[in-house]
């Protein structure tokens, strides 16, 4: 079951095994404990910034509210089988890739010139795989209308049906209005 | 609402089905054919009419207004419902007004090619990826029209029903499929006037000349050159512009979109900062609109496509940052 649950808490479970696992959670005491040990972990790799017990208290009372949701996830979004992140040598890894860059930022293309440089250190993890969050879609964010447009401004389906696309960058919901 | 859903998803299974037609199995040739003449008449008619975009239960009805000309055209969208929400669009520039902002929200082109377009003749490039196929006829806000169906060859894109009037071949109704033949999105006339339109119904909203500005300011960027990578790119989806943009603050803004023609990506990349740091991670979306965000390092990932969300996701969790 605890690698059930690290492959949970990577976002890598779906259908049957996504429901074993929630209904472990929910009911087995030691399955919960793992969790919450694996969250302990994952908080001393990552700082103080990860979330704390009472975040996984609230994320568990949610995902009781949610099973339905969840349990029609199609099958083959599980990606292929990679490392577990709680493997002990990947955790060396991990810590051992830590690195202090600096920034390049985008360079215009035909000069070169203007290259900025932002000067606080960036840590940057390339052993741990970015973490995958589940797979339950949300409303948009009131920011998403910029997204939307600078995005639709290259969509090829403006050629096809001319300004008419453009409704979803304007759309009431595009502005986190009910 | 999820039952709402439900019933929406329930309701149009069966229009796919419709869509697709099987008792007449047409030559691609022929689909290919239309197609091309749905290009062609976006680009060439002028028209002015009302329609209704419809995602999950929800819809909202706005006006359209075109008239063609020689340097692309002109075209307005009103939204009729909730606050009148206006866009004009030209060959080279895209204004947004917003009433609750006050603001004009304006993209202007950086250089030729910069809003791509798909000309007529590489529609059938569209084959590579879909299956191009002639639908069933239906009538459509007083319109007889055809159906071209293009049938995804795999699970990253999704499948499209496009209705077409048989005389003009202007683009009545477009709807968006999922995998499992499921309507995710629709855009549909209710009414429609094809012909020419006067240039006094093409103006700027009233009173809004000291609206705030906000240019996008577009430069071409060079994203790969500054230590981003993008993984394996998404069977089928190439690349069709490297960009940096100003949004909302002053931070530039990376964005680098990929198409396969009729869908598109954007991967938009920026430093966290005042602005960014509220961002949603994860996955959110409307219709066909798929947002993924993640953080890479000190920047913010911002995925957002006419996709599958397991593609934009995958598109998402490829991209990684290593400066040199």
């Amino acid at each position: 079951m605890k690698s059930e649950i690290s492959a949970f808490m990577d976002g890598e479970l779906a259908g049957a095994e996504l429901e074993t696992v929630l209904g472990a959670l929910r009911e087995d005491g030691e399955a919960l404990s793992a969790w919450r040990t694996y969250h302990l972990i994952g908080d001393a790799l990552h700082g103080p910034a990860a979330p704390g017990g009472r975040c996984v208290a609230r994320v568990l009372a949610r995902l009781a509210q949610e099973p339905a949701l969840i349990g029609t996830l199609p099958a083959d979004i599980v990606p292929a089988q990679r490392p577990r992140w709680f493997v002990p040598s990947a955790i060396a890894a991990s810590l051992s890739a830590v690195a202090l860059v600096g920034w390049m930022v985008f360079a215009p293309r035909p000069t070169g010139t203007e290259v900025a440089r932002v000067v606080e250190p960036v840590v940057i993890d390339t052993a741990k795989p970015a973490p995958k969050p589940a797979l339950v879609r949300h409303p948009l964010s009131p920011s998403a209308r910029d997204y939307l447009l600078a995005h639709q401004v290259y969509s090829p389906r403006n050629s096809l049906q001319g300004v008419a696309p453009y409704i979803r960058s304007v759309s009431a919901e595009a502005a986190g209005t009910p | 609402m999820r039952l709402a859903a439900c019933a929406v998803a329930l309701l149009t299974a069966a229009g796919w089905a419709q869509a697709q037609a099987p008792d007449t199995a047409q030559h691609s040739g022929e689909a290919l054919e239309w197609l091309q003449r749905i290009y062609q008449a976006t680009e060439t008619l002028s028209y002015s009419g009302t329609f209704v975009y419809q995602q999950g239960n929800r819809s909202e009805t706005s006006r359209i207004t075109r008239r063609a000309g020689a340097t692309g055209g002109i075209e307005k969208l009103e939204v009729l419902d909730g606050t009148p929400r206006e866009i004009l669009r030209t060959r080279d520039e895209v204004r947004c007004y917003l009433p609750e902002s006050r603001t004009v929200k304006v993209d202007r082109r950086s250089d030729p090619g910069a809003f791509p377009t798909l000309l007529p003749a590489r529609v059938s490039t569209l084959q590579q990826n879909y299956e191009i196929s002639l639908g069933k006829t239906a009538r459509i806000a007083g319109f007889e029209c055809r159906a071209v169906v293009l049938t995804p060859k795999d699970d990253l894109r999704y499948g499209y029903a496009l209705w077409a009037d048989t005389r003009t071949a202007m683009l009545l109704r477009s709807q968006t499929f999922n995998r499992d033949g499921e309507l995710v999105e629709q855009f549909s006339f209710a009414q429609l006037d094809i012909g020419s339109v006067p240039s006094r119904r093409l103006r700027p909203p009233p009173g809004t000349r000291d609206w705030r500005i906000e240019k996008a300011g577009v430069a071409p960027a060079d994203l790969q050159g500054a230590g981003w990578r993008f993984g394996s790119e998404l069977p089928g989806f190439r690349k069709l512009a490297e960009v940096r943009r100003v949004m909302g603050d002053a931070q530039p803004v990376g964005q680098v979109v990929y198409s396969d023609g009729m869908a598109a990506v954007s991967i938009f990349i920026e430093p966290l900062s005042a602005r960014t740091e509220h961002a949603r991670i994860g996955l959110s979306g409307m219709g066909a609109v798929n947002v993924y965000t993640r953080k890479v390092g000190t920047f913010l990932v911002t995925v957002v496509g006419e996709a599958p969300a397991t593609s934009v996701q995958r598109i998402g969790n490829a991209v990684e940052y290593r400066p040199q």
